[in-house]
Formats: structure tokens, C-alpha cells, sequence
């Protein structure tokens, strides 16, 4: 029963590799290959890049100081830190609100069969992030420090452990998260409140934990000890790594209580988790005058509707709208001293301190991909639109129009913000506000022609559209493709030649022209592909 | 109010609607019947212009759907079997979110609300969240929405489904009422009886053709609606 359940979860999270909704049939191998070494490539490539750089820098200097260790805590943190950063705010949605709960329960299936399949989707979400971190880590400590069978074996172990330990945390949280909301009346807002409050104590660790990274490497010996003393269990967490039999058995031991425990928390009220619709009191109509909308406005008010009734696509589509104003108020607090930095750094070069603020606008920009999933989420009331006196077109405006009315409007926030910090000639702070509004629009303009060429409209959790789909991906990582390239094509490519109003002008006129080329393929074909989805 | 002719839609080898033609004039309650997979909810999707259909035309009050979709759309309804709405909105956002498509005043939708959704005695669930709605309560305001902008041509696709035997009452007193206003209104069904009872006319189709079509008495004569049905369906076994 259980490989049964786990053969339809694999099915669904895999679906995008295999099958062409768009086609209604399978992908071709060449498609599906394809498909998956874009996405390694993205995982592998950036992600474990970055961490194979830092495990690099870090592995050395610890290990020769006998401190292979906290090498191994401090990787090992980092990956438990990424992986439930990862999972847990699907964590929730994926084991209690996928939409074939009532589907399953109906059928003669033992209810912890049902979890353990859910719990496979919160696995897999873990360990595909905490990989990118721990694996690096542990290849790079075979290639450094020396191999044995048991290093080896520690270095397995550790994964293994990590991944298991992150499937707890996430879905401790879960549990937290769903029995909070359903006692909550705004439970959306509320929902994201809460999120935003863990993500910011995230970036806060991880923040501090770069600093603590390169004050240990300094006095390793001192902080090894300390933490020897007053953090034992990490101590013990990190000798697993290079294969201390002792600590193997001690950390294994109790990251499976731990499991233990979590299944045993989450067996005992799944179902009546899975199955409550809330004890919120039912809401009272009451009559109250109403004014009539235009078509566009319904259209607009109905997408911002669905932006903020769910909290997985507010967290995981919109994060820069948040982003955006707090980094304009720190800029406008701190952004003297920043500034003066950089200018210690690239004062040199003229133009490339506006060249990495707008590309940092751009960055924080790209995290609002609302209109990538969008097509998708319409699911299967989509019959709604496409029976409705509406052309595509007009649907297809208001989800550009959700993108660009809650990414534009924080833009030019932050840029107003940065533009008292920092003094801007005239045209520089012309391209400053173009360039990052041009790339916004660009943004919302490719999200949606990526949801229109990789439509999904057969989910059963909102998750897979909102972050298990490859238009939500390539949508995010394309912005941050756009802000290196501009940052790059500025101060490795030559654009400095062309100066500051040079270079912005034509990267920005670029980007207006491949607005105009998606903005013509949405109007047309994008319109006829979404009549006949 | 629907001329359908020579209307052919095929999904990759199989044809699911072959070649049928069909008029319904104002004034009818038009059932349309078949067995699973006939090519009822396809004819349905073809005319309401949520499919796009291979061959053929369908003209509603002389205007057609291909070239013409949204003033079609405009003077229909159009009711899914599975009335999969907006689960993200309330009872009332929803009936707003449809009166300003089909631009009802402020007036108008609110005296058509109240007088419906007591009717359907929903009124008290407005305020919910669809999510929120049982099967029956969201095929309720899937009536009261598609009723909302007074449409000429009203298409349903089982819309008894669901319904307790209060609402499907009210439900055929308002076909009726549409149809005597010179509306007209065309709906799937596998209730032959209700068929029998409610229909001015029916057609029946299987494989995605055609088999029999006209008034109740040109198709049953003197048999039941359900002993003509299983007549046609046995003679394909």
C-alpha cells in the first residue's frame, strides 16, 4: 500500500519532468533530460557552488587545526538551517491540505500509510536543499582531509542524519503552524506574519553565523573548546562526520527518538488535523452597499484575492514587497556607511556604484514572482474565465498588472530611499529609477510567459505551482541572472567603457526590447494558449 | 437561440462529438442526454466557447462563437457539473466578482442576491468562504451567479446534481420562468425522468453523434424516456 502511495507522491512531484500538460502527453527523454539538468544545474550550479566555495575556505584552516569537527557542526548547522528554511513552509500545506486527503481517507488505507507518503514530499523538499550544503561539505572534507572506510561511512551517516533531522524540524513546525491556524481567523495574514518573523530570525542566524564562521577560524582551538563544554551535543553532531564510532551511535540514537517522537506527535492528530475545516465562528452576513467594478478592476481585485488568501503564495511569490521597503529604510538608516564603503571598494571606477544599487534593486525585485504561478493556480476553475464574457488578454492584464502594481510601487520606494543617501546626477537617477522599473516589468512579462508555456493546472496542493514548478524557478533564478548579468556586463565585460549612462541606457533599452518581444507573444499567442488550455 | 451545425471536436485520434446538429428556439427547455463519455459535456464546453471545436458552427441568437465569442458569452450562463469556484472568495465576493463581469448594477445584482440567495436559502452562508461550502451549497450559487445578469440562454451541465429536493424544485420553476420570459435553456441530465417531466425537447446522442432528437413526444412516443434510452443504447451492444 505504502509503495503504492509513495509511486503517486513521486508521480505528482515529478509530473513537470515527465508529462507536458500543455501537450497532455508524456515529455520526450530528450525533454525530460533536458528538463532535469536545468534543474540540477541550477541546484548544483549555484546553490552547491556557493557552498562548496565556503566549505573550501573553511576546511583547510579547521581541519589542520584538528578541528574537523566543528567543521563538520558548523556545515552540518548550515544545512539543517537551509533544508527546514526549505520545507517547512510546505510543511503544512503538503500533510494536511493536499486535496486528496478526503479521496485517501475514503479508501481502505491505514491513515499512517497516508502520512508517511505526505511526509516523503516534506523529505524530499529537505533533503534537496540541505544536500546542496552537506554534500559539498563532505566531499570537499574526503578531498581534503584524509579518507578512511569509517570517514567514509561518518560522511554518509551525517547526510543521512541531517536529512532525517530536518524532515523532524519541518514537521514540528508544521504541526505548530496548523494548529495555530486552525483556531485563527485571519489565518493567512497571520500566517505570513509568523513566517516572515521565522525567516527574519533565519537571515539573523545566518547573518551572525558568517561572522561567528570567520571570528572561529581565527581562535578555532578556544571556541572548539568552549563549545566542547557548553554545546556537547554539537560537539558529538559534528565528530559523526569523520566517523567517530561513539558519536555515530549516540547522534543516530537520538535523531530517531527524535522521529520517533515527531511521528507519534503528528499520528495522533493528523487526521482530525487533515480532516477539521476550523472552530472559527461562522461569519454573519450582513447586506452593505456595493459599488460596481469595471471588467479590468473585477479582474485585478479577483487575483489580488487569490495573492492574499494564501499565505504559501504571499511567502514563497512576494517576498519582495517586504524586502524592498525594509532594505529603503535600512538604506536611509545605515546606507551613509554602506555607501562609504563602497566607494572604498569601486570609488575607482565611475558608475559602478549605481551599477550594484540598481542591480540590488533588481535582486530584491526579483523575489516577487506572482505572476509565474498564476496561470497554473487557476486550476481546475479555470472553465470560470474561459466561459466568462472576457477575452484572455484581459486576464492575462490583471496578473501582469497584480506583478507590477506590488513590485513597482515598493521599487520606487526603495530607489527614492536610496536616492537621498546617495548623490545621483540628474540622469543617473533617471536610469536608477528606469532600469530597475524596465526589469519589473520584464519580470512579471517572463513569469507569465512561463506560466502560459508550462501550465499545470491538475495539482492537488497549491505548493506544486507555487514552488515545485519549473516557471516559479526559472522565473526567480532568472532574476538573479539578469542582476549578475548587469552587475558583471558593467565591471568584467567592459560596459564601464561606456559609462554609467552609457551602459544603463542600453542595457535598459535591451530589456524594454525583450519586453516588447513577450509582450507581442502574450498578446498573441500567449492569448490563444490560454483560451485553449 | 442556438443553431448548432455539423459540429465536429476530436481529442487526438477520438472523435468525441461527430457531426451534430441541433436547434433549440426560444422559449425551450432542451435536454440532452447519453450515457458517459457520449459527448454531452463536450457539445456543452464547444457552445459555451470553453473548448475550441475542430469543425462545424454554433451560432447563438445568429451570432457565432467562433468569431464572435464575447458577445455569445454575454447572453449566456453557463453551470458545470463540477461548480469548481473560486475557493478563495466569500459566498458574495463571488456573486460580485460575476455581476461585474457582466456589468449588473449596483441596484440590480443586489435585489437579484437577496431574492435568490433567500430563495435558495443561502443568504446566511454569504459571508463564508466558498472553501467553506458543501457540493450542494456551491452549485447554489453557481445557479444564483448565473442568473444574476438576467442571460437569454442558460446551459447546464447536470445541474440537479447535488441539489436537495427543495432547491431542484426552485431550480425547475426558474428554467421554466426563463423560458417563458423567450429565454431558452439547454442542460445535460442522466435523471430521465426529470427529463421526461421537465424538457420541451431532448436529444439524445452516443458515440458523439446524434441518435434522436425533437419534441418529448416525437421521441419517446408512447414509451417512457428511459425505455427509448436503453433501446438506443442497447442497440449498439
Amino acid at each position: 500500500m505504502l509503495k503504492i502511495l509513495l509511486k503517486k507522491q513521486m508521480t505528482e512531484i515529478f509530473r513537470g519532468y515527465f508529462y507536458d500538460a500543455k501537450k497532455n502527453k508524456s515529455r520526450s527523454k530528450a525533454g525530460t533530460v533536458a528538463y532535469m539538468v536545468l534543474f540540477l544545474g541550477i541546484m548544483v550550479g549555484l546553490l552547491g557552488g556557493m557552498f562548496t566555495y565556503l566549505s573550501l575556505a573553511i576546511c583547510g584552516a579547521l581541519t589542520a587545526a584538528g578541528m574537523d569537527w566543528l567543521y563538520f557542526a558548523l556545515m552540518g548547522l548550515l544545512a539543517v538551517l537551509l533544508g527546514v528554511f526549505g520545507s517547512v513552509f510546505n510543511t503544512y500545506s503538503c500533510l494536511y491540505l493536499s486535496k486528496d486527503n478526503d479521496l485517501l481517507l475514503s479508501m481502505p488505507i491505514p491513515v499512517n500509510v497516508i502520512m508517511a507518503s505526505r511526509l516523503l514530499t516534506v523529505y524530499l523538499m529537505g533533503l534537496m536543499y540541505s544536500l546542496v550544503v552537506i554534500l559539498p561539505a563532505v566531499i570537499v572534507y574526503w578531498v581534503t582531509a584524509s579518507v578512511s572506510a569509517g570517514v567514509i561511512l561518518g560522511g554518509l551517516l551525517i547526510i543521512l542524519l541531517i536529512s532525517v533531522f530536518v524532515l523532524t524540524l519541518s514537521c514540528a513546525l508544521g504541526w505548530v503552524v496548523a494548529k495555530i491556524s486552525l483556531k485563527l481567523k485571519n489565518k493567512s495574514f497571520i500566517t505570513v506574519v509568523v513566517s516572515l518573523a521565522f525567516i527574519g530570525g533565519y537571515y539573523f542566524v545566518y547573518f551572525k553565523a558568517q561572522s561567528m564562521i570567520q571570528d572561529l577560524l581565527a581562535n578555532a582551538a578556544v571556541y572548539g573548546e568552549k563549545i566542547k563544554g557548553a554545546a556537547y551535543p554539537l560537539y558529538l553532531f559534528g565528530r559523526v562526520g569523520s566517523g567517530d564510532a561513539y558519536a555515530v551511535l549516540t547522534v543516530s540514537a537520538v535523531v530517531i527518538a527524535l522521529f520517533a517522537l515527531m511521528w507519534m506527535l503528528i499520528s495522533r492528530s493528523f487526521l482530525k488535523i487533515a480532516t477539521s475545516s476550523g472552530h472559527t465562528a461562522k461569519k454573519e452576513y450582513k447586506e452593505t452597499a456595493v459599488k460596481q467594478k469595471g471588467i479590468a478592476a473585477a479582474l485585478l481585485t479577483k487575483e489580488f484575492g487569490r495573492f492574499t488568501a494564501s499565505p504559501n503564495y504571499m511567502l514563497n511569490c512576494g517576498l519582495g514587497i517586504l524586502l524592498l521597503p525594509i532594505c529603503g529604510v535600512l538604506i536611509l538608516w545605515q546606507g551613509s556607511a554602506v555607501i562609504s564603503v563602497l566607494n572604498e571598494v569601486f570609488g575607482g571606477r565611475a558608475g559602478c556604484i549605481p551599477v550594484l544599487l540598481c542591480a540590488a534593486v533588481c535582486m530584491l525585485a526579483s523575489m516577487n514572482d506572482m505572476a509565474a504561478p498564476s496561470v497554473s493556480l487557476e486550476g481546475k476553475s479555470l472553465w470560470l474565465l474561459q466561459s466568462l464574457p472576457v477575452t484572455p488578454w484581459q486576464v492575462l492584464r490583471a496578473k501582469l498588472g497584480m506583478q507590477l502594481i506590488l513590485t513597482e510601487i515598493p521599487v520606487l520606494f526603495c530607489t527614492v530611499c536610496i536616492a537621498f543617501i546617495y548623490p545621483f546626477t540628474p540622469i543617473e537617477l533617471l536610469l536608477t529609477v528606469l532600469v530597475p522599473m524596465s526589469y519589473v516589468l520584464f519580470s512579471a512579462l517572463f513569469g507569465l510567459f512561463l506560466g502560459l508555456k508550462m501550465p499545470n493546472l491538475n495539482w492537488t496542493s497549491e505548493i506544486t505551482p507555487i514552488k515545485q514548478s519549473a516557471p516559479v524557478t526559472i522565473a526567480l533564478f532568472s532574476g538573479f541572472g539578469y542582476t549578475a548579468l548587469l552587475c558583471l556586463g558593467f565591471m568584467l565585460l567592459n560596459g564601464w567603457k561606456l559609462g554609467f549612462a552609457g551602459y544603463m541606457s542600453l542595457f535598459g533599452a535591451l530589456t524594454l526590447a525583450l519586453c516588447g518581444l513577450l509582450w507581442f507573444w502574450l498578446r498573441n499567442k500567449g492569448c490563444s494558449r490560454f483560451a485553449s488550455l | 437561440m442556438l443553431k448548432i451545425e455539423n459540429l465536429t471536436k476530436t481529442y487526438g485520434e477520438k472523435k468525441a462529438v461527430d457531426n451534430l446538429n441541433l436547434h433549440i428556439k426560444p422559449g425551450e427547455i432542451y435536454g440532452f442526454i447519453g450515457h458517459n463519455g457520449a459527448g454531452k459535456t463536450t457539445t456543452l464546453k464547444s457552445v459555451v466557447g470553453i473548448l475550441q471545436f475542430d469543425e462545424g458552427e454554433i451560432l447563438i441568437d445568429g451570432k457565432s462563437v467562433r468569431t464572435a465569442p464575447l458577445e455569445c458569452k454575454r447572453d449566456i450562463a453557463y453551470i458545470p457539473d463540477n461548480p469548481d469556484l473560486y475557493d478563495f472568495m466569500t459566498g458574495i465576493k463571488y456573486l460580485n466578482f460575476i455581476a461585474d463581469i457582466f456589468k449588473v448594477s449596483a441596484s440590480d445584482r443586489q435585489e437579484r442576491i437577496r431574492k435568490y440567495a433567500d430563495l435558495f436559502e443561502l443568504t446566511e452562508d454569504l459571508a463564508q468562504s466558498i472553501a467553506a461550502y458543501s457540493h450542494g451549497m456551491k452549485q447554489k450559487l453557481a445557479i444564483i451567479a448565473a442568473w444574476l445578469h438576467q442571460p437569454k440562454f442558460i446551459i447546464m451541465d447536470e445541474p440537479f446534481v447535488g441539489l436537495d429536493p427543495k432547491a431542484s424544485h426552485l431550480l425547475k420553476g426558474m428554467m421554466r420562468e426563463v423560458c417563458d420570459g423567450g429565454g431558452a435553456i439547454f442542460f445535460s441530465t442522466h435523471v430521465l425522468e426529470v427529463a421526461e417531466k421537465l424538457c420541451d425537447k431532448v436529444a439524445i446522442i452516443k458515440g458523439g453523434r446524434l441518435v434522436r432528437s425533437g419534441t418529448m413526444e416525437e421521441v419517446k412516443g408512447d414509451d417512457s424516456l428511459e425505455e427509448v434510452f436503453l433501446e438506443l443504447e442497447g442497440e449498439s451492444c
